[in-house]
């Protein structure tokens, strides 16, 4: 999950805003957007029986 | 209210596009963006090859047991998206097994979904690529 969420966040970091810092911000963003979502639903789907 | 008058895509643009999608970065290159190239082009390559290493399965028309030919059309586009890595392995045959054994592998649905990124992401970094070439983009 993280390597995927790195290469994800890679390339949206790359290809969308202006200038580099707004870029590594963006990357780092969706990075642990991608981290945080993926972990919140593991736990939920954990707790759900079916 | 007056249109707003759009710049004709030049030609070379156009061909960026297909190079780019053809062999992943390579769009970049091209155009000497290095560091988008190595980042881009290199998450598509990473992707790929970890989803065949985790025994990851590609998709084509051939349906599989139990299934329609028409359900392998969305995955098959994802998976056409990285270019010559698709077609290479699907003339040499790798990475399109779909035996019980390979698909009982622990890794089988992440390799599946690695293989599926790759495909997607460099579609993004086409457009990237193309949108650079027709100065959409600085």
């Amino acid at each position: 999950m993280c390597l995927f969420a790195a290469l994800a966040s890679v390339i949206l970091g790359a290809m969308t805003k202006e200038d580099d810092r707004e870029r590594w911000l963006y990357g780092v963003k969706v990075f642990a957007e991608f981290i945080v979502i993926g972990l919140a639903l593991g736990w939920l789907l954990y707790f759900i029986p079916w | 209210m007056q249109a707003q008058e759009v710049a004709p895509t030049p030609g070379n643009a156009w061909m960026i596009g297909v190079v780019a999608w053809f062999i992943p970065g390579l769009g970049h290159a091209l155009q000497k963006r290095w560091i988008r190239a190595a980042l881009m082009g290199g998450a598509v390559w990473l992707s790929f090859f970890i989803g065949l290493q985790m025994g990851g399965h590609m998709f084509d028309l051939s349906a599989a047991e139990g299934s329609s030919t028409l359900l392998q059309v969305p995955p098959m586009i994802a998976n056409i998206g990285t270019g010559a890595l698709y077609i290479v392995s699907w003339l040499l045959g790798i990475g399109f097994a779909d035996d019980p054994v390979q698909a009982a592998r622990a890794t089988y649905e992440y390799g599946n979904t690695f293989l599926l990124i790759a495909g997607l992401l460099n579609y993004l970094t086409m457009l990237d690529a193309f949108d650079i070439a027709a100065g959409r983009k600085p």
